[in-house]
């Protein structure tokens, strides 16, 4: 074998070499990979994950809110909101240009600012939020680069300002930011559901919905929205026609403390509430205080016949008419000469007040004032609700005290004297008062039971209460309250405001508290009107009782409230001898009040089912001996006879289910003691 | 002219290696595509005429293909030149001649023509010595069709055409001082490149290799998105067609220019050492062939037609990790092309050939 050729020498030395450079590659090349394939896989992963798809947070609908009758007073509708990709869009200019073109009705400034945002944002800014459906379709037709549309939804009170301090209103963000829909915003803004996107290099394609928003669960105020639009009308009237400042109402169902109308003047539209100021938005029903003035008498009075430091026809010498604290002098609009202490609050003496007042002393009437609910916030459902202002009893010097016993130097709120009222006219429990009936959420309708705080006095007590504050309407100081038919208890007060420090002498506080029918109360209600100025004077009597008049005669009407017939009991004097026992079955069973139309007892009633689960509903008819048929499943929708009509023997029921929780029944509203009565709504 | 005693000498291991290789490209081709498309379609196509191409190239001498160089340089320079006038547009450059049924890509074939001129030219040259006409001859040489080529313009294929006459002249004993010189002149003529022959374009995809973060939605887009397909594919793989960074089109082109992403994507690192194992043993064997080789001339054709196949391999898995710019450059035998595909079976058929004649007079 011939010695290799030299160029055969070159090629393999050269061979190698290059196979060698071959190699090297290849493992540098494989450190690399296994940098980026092991090492920083999770990372790499991560970040392809990430710009492959993105989580977006779709908004829950709102649950809806609805009166006692289920007539919706907020709900939730679907509305566009306009988002810019600032990374994807060159010129944020002419971007928020044609944005602004499209969306018609946006100012210059507001197009700097849609400008501004997306020269700023990475990954996201708003354009507009909750934009109307035509401009959310005009700016999709300008197919733009970078903008994207999501959904979500806008708050609607379909009755514009009615019960607008009940309800509140909700943010651009769906979070209650007043109201109701703040002190209830966890229950009724439901669960944002989690979109997962796919998107594409070119950020089109498919999503995923991961989880499904929740809607939020349905509240069923106690409000009657028939009441609150009287309630409303009447006090814009009264407010109005006294030429006064302002003024609030609340009508309760003294028996469950339901809020049944609850209004103030000034108020304010929920649908834009931004352009509403904010003392329209006050709700002075709970926010405010106010000095309650002769309406506290009726605190002063409870406690001194609890305490038995006076029977109601005790005479009290006020023939004085004034009386003094050092340099202080409190005078008596009249001379009374010797009352009865029925008298002393029927005619609203400031000095028979005070003579009682001192004799109980500042620890017994401090314990009365704090048993009926003063100081302490009433109600969970308000939330910027004032507990107001009430005297450390070891403060209490005479000349306090004497104020306190004619409702000055303590500070409540309307709902707070609702409350007290409350107390009188169901028999002496104190009631928490409250606006949510029920919730119904899946479906599935939970009442919220009636809560007792406590028992404030005796219902011998609340009787002789009674029976003075229907002598104040009768012949009182509240003759103008006064409704044919129905037996009407109240008091008036009239406050001196302060003003600048000192008592005013031309602003006043003129109210009426008071509830009807008196004997088996259906409503308790409050008028506070705030600086009157008008023909009828500032006083309660004159301004406040008419307006109680009229809301009590379209809520008796409304209700389907019988008149009773015999207005002016003759047992009231009998009630007095054994006030225990008589008091005892006037509460419970009214009677001396004959209601037309009402049979007794309410076994014999077919019972309201509706919103009950089948078993819960068949257990109920079993119990009563009737049998059922079931149509369909879930909880029951409609009742075959209808609820409060009569069971006649060996009836059978029909009810139908449904998965939907019942609407725009009729409130089944407690009338006269036990006895249900047959809705009677129009 | 084709003897049975040749068939014995095929280098069977070779070709199931390329055939392996033609085989993982279109399985990625699929899964990149989304199934069964007109592009798989057309890769299968690419595959059976390269198969053809390759025994074509494997059953005529390659002495007697290399008498003929000249010619066929000659025709593959004027299809370019037809190509630059007449040729089809697509994407901003001619580089296609549209048959019809396909597109024909003349660059692609300049390759092994170049190869085989080159071969000749060195092979044949009189004292076993490289000489300095000999390499002017050879830079002339190369550097019509580069220019032709780069007109189209495909910067990408021009490129891949310059190893060809380096690794020729580098194993044909080219003095390592040419080399010097050579790198130093290409050092010096850098900046004048960059300013007066570089397009914007391409200015930027290397400023933008440089420091890809600094335009991450733009030019060095492509490359960061290299980066986190390889990555997230991690040691095994997403699995088959489950590879999102392709399949959502954050990679252009994924079953073109980045087929190996994708493949990285999808059978991680395990995958891609089993493609690269495959790329490295046809190399090592093809070089083993040029070892064997009976003569120069067959030693350097196989030289020729490896380099452009080395380089497009070393350069596009070296950008499919991110460690090159973005260029268009090919994977050959897995990357979607069928002028590619033909061309590149077609070499591997000299490569064959040279082999197999190692014992022939």
């Amino acid at each position: 074998m011939p010695p290799p050729a030299a160029w055969r020498t070159t090629l393999k030395r050269r061979l190698v070499v290059v196979a060698a450079a071959l190699l090297a590659w290849s493992v540098a090349i494989e450190a690399r990979l296994v940098y980026l394939q092991v090492i920083r896989h999770d990372d790499l992963s991560g970040r392809a994950e990430r710009q492959q798809s993105r989580t977006i947070e779709a908004p829950a609908k709102r649950g809806e809110i609805l009166d006692r009758g289920g007539r919706v007073l907020a709900y939730s509708v679907d509305a566009e909101s306009i988002y810019a990709v600032p990374t994807e869009i060159d010129n944020p200019d002419t971007a928020a240009a044609a944005l602004c073109g499209a969306l018609e009705d946006c100012t210059g400034r507001e197009r700097q600012a849609i400008a501004d945002r997306i020269r700023r944002g990475r990954a996201f800014a708003y354009v507009r939020r909750q934009a109307s459906p035509d401009q959310a379709r005009r700016v999709a037709a300008l197919q733009l680069a970078g903008i994207g549309f999501m959904k979500e939804n806008r708050r609607f009170y379909p009755n514009k300002d009615l019960a607008a301090h009940v309800l509140g209103y909700v943010g651009v963000d769906n979070t209650g930011l007043n109201g109701i829909e703040a002190a209830y915003d966890s229950l009724i803004k439901g669960q944002p559901g989690t979109v997962l996107i796919q998107t594409d290099a070119r950020r089109q394609a498919f999503s995923r919905v991961e989880r499904p928003p929740t809607t939020g669960a349905t509240l069923e105020l106690t409000i009657d929205q028939y009441l609150q639009h009287v309630a409303e009308r009447e006090l814009r009237l009264g407010v109005e026609e006294n030429r006064a400042a302002a003024g609030s109402i609340v009508v309760m169902d003294p028996k469950t403390g339901e809020i049944l109308a609850l209004a103030n003047w000034p108020t304010f539209n929920p649908n834009a509430y931004r352009d509403s100021r904010p003392e329209s938005q006050r709700n002075r029903a709970v926010q405010d205080l106010y000095e309650p003035g002769s309406t506290f008498k009726i605190v002063t009075a409870s406690a001194a016949f609890e305490e038995k430091v006076v029977g109601p026809s005790d005479a009290i010498d006020v023939s004085e008419g004034q009386i003094r604290f050092g340099s202080r002098q409190i005078d008596d609009d009249h001379r009374y000469g010797v009352l009865s202490f029925t008298d002393v609050i029927v005619k609203s003496s400031n000095v028979g007040a005070i003579t009682v007042g001192l004799r109980l002393g500042p620890e017994r009437l401090s314990a009365y004032v704090g048993r009926f609910g003063f100081g302490r916030r009433a109600s969970p459902d308000f939330p910027a609700e004032s507990p107001g202002i009430v005297w450390n009893p070891a403060k209490l010097n005479d000349s306090a005290l004497a104020s306190v016993s004619m409702g000055y130097q303590i500070a409540v709120t309307p709902l707070q004297m609702a409350t007290a009222v409350s107390a009188i006219a169901n028999g002496g429990e104190l009631v928490e008062p409250r606006v949510v009936r029920a919730v119904i959420d899946d479906g599935a309708r939970v009442p919220v039971p009636r809560k007792v705080v406590r028992r404030a006095i005796s219902e011998g007590t609340a009787a002789l209460l009674t029976d003075i504050m229907e002598q104040v309407v009768d012949h009182g100081t509240g003759t103008r309250a006064r409704i044919p038919g129905y037996p009407v208890a109240g008091k008036t007060g009239t406050a001196q405001k302060i003003v600048d420090g000192r008592y005013s002498r031309s602003d006043y506080n003129a109210s009426f508290v008071g509830f009807v029918p008196s004997r088996a109360p259906v409503f308790t209600i409050v008028v506070v009107i705030d600086s009157p100025h008008g023909g009828n004077l500032y006083y309660g009597g004159s301004v406040a009782a008419p307006i109680v008049r009229r809301i009590a005669e379209a809520a008796l009407r409304h209700y389907g409230v019988p008149p009773a017939l015999n207005a002016d009991p003759p047992l009231l004097v009998a009630r007095h001898d054994e006030p225990r026992e008589r008091a005892t079955s006037a509460v419970a069973m009214p009677a001396i009040v004959t209601l037309a139309g009402a049979s007794p007892g309410s076994a014999s009633l077919v019972p309201d089912l509706r919103g009950l689960g089948a078993r819960d509903a068949l257990r109920t008819l079993a119990g009563l001996g009737i049998d059922a048929q079931l149509y369909g499943t879930g909880i029951v929708t409609g009742q075959e006879p209808a609820p409060g009509s009569p069971i006649e023997r060996g009836a059978r029921a029909v009810l139908r289910l449904g998965r939907e929780a019942p609407r725009r029944q009729p409130p089944p509203l407690r009338v006269g003691g036990p006895v249900e009565l047959p809705d009677a709504r129009p | 002219m084709f003897e049975r005693r040749l068939y014995h000498h095929i280098d069977w291991g070779l070709l199931v290696a390329l055939l392996a290789l033609c085989g993982i490209g279109l399985a990625n081709i699929y899964s990149a595509t989304g199934g069964w498309t007109g592009v798989v379609e057309t890769q299968i196509y690419g595959i059976a005429l390269g198969v053809v191409a390759l025994v074509v190239c494997l059953s005529i001498d390659y002495r007697s293909l290399a008498d003929k160089s000249h010619l066929i340089y000659i025709g593959i320079a004027a299809l370019l030149l037809y190509v630059l006038f007449f040729g089809a547009v697509r994407g901003g450059s001619r580089r296609w001649i549209d048959l019809g049924a396909f597109n024909l890509q003349p660059s692609e074939f300049a390759k092994a023509a170049l190869a085989l001129v080159l071969a000749k030219l060195f092979g044949e040259s009189r004292r076993g010595v490289v000489t300095r006409v000999d390499l002017l001859i050879a830079g002339a040489l190369t550097a019509v069709p580069v220019f032709l080529v780069a007109r189209q313009p495909d910067l990408g294929t021009a490129v891949t055409l310059i190893p060809v006459a380096f690794a020729v002249a580098y194993v044909a004993g080219m003095p390592m001082r040419a080399l010097g010189v050579l790198a130093l002149v290409a050092a010096l003529a850098a900046p004048a490149v960059w300013t007066f022959a570089l397009q914007d374009y391409q200015r930027e995809r290397i400023s933008t290799f440089l420091d890809p973060a600094q335009d991450a939605r733009g030019a060095g887009y492509q490359q960061i998105q290299a980066r986190i397909t390889a990555g997230s594919g991690g040691l095994w793989g997403k699995g088959f067609q489950e590879g999102t960074q392709g399949q959502l089109r954050f990679l252009p082109v994924a079953h073109n220019d980045f087929i190996f992403s994708v493949l990285a994507e999808e059978h991680g690192f395990a995958g891609v050492l089993a493609a690269l194992g495959l790329y490295l043993f046809v190399i090592l064997r093809a070089l083993e062939a040029a070892r064997l080789a009976k003569d120069r001339l067959g030693a350097y054709l196989v030289l020729g037609v490896l380099a452009c196949f080395t380089f497009q391999v070393i350069y596009n898995i070296t950008m499919s990790a991110g460690l090159a710019p973005v260029k268009g450059l090919t994977l050959p035998l897995m990357s979607y092309g069928g002028s590619s595909m033909v061309a590149t079976l077609a070499g591997f058929g000299l490569i064959l050939n040279v082999r197999m004649r190692r014992f022939t007079n």
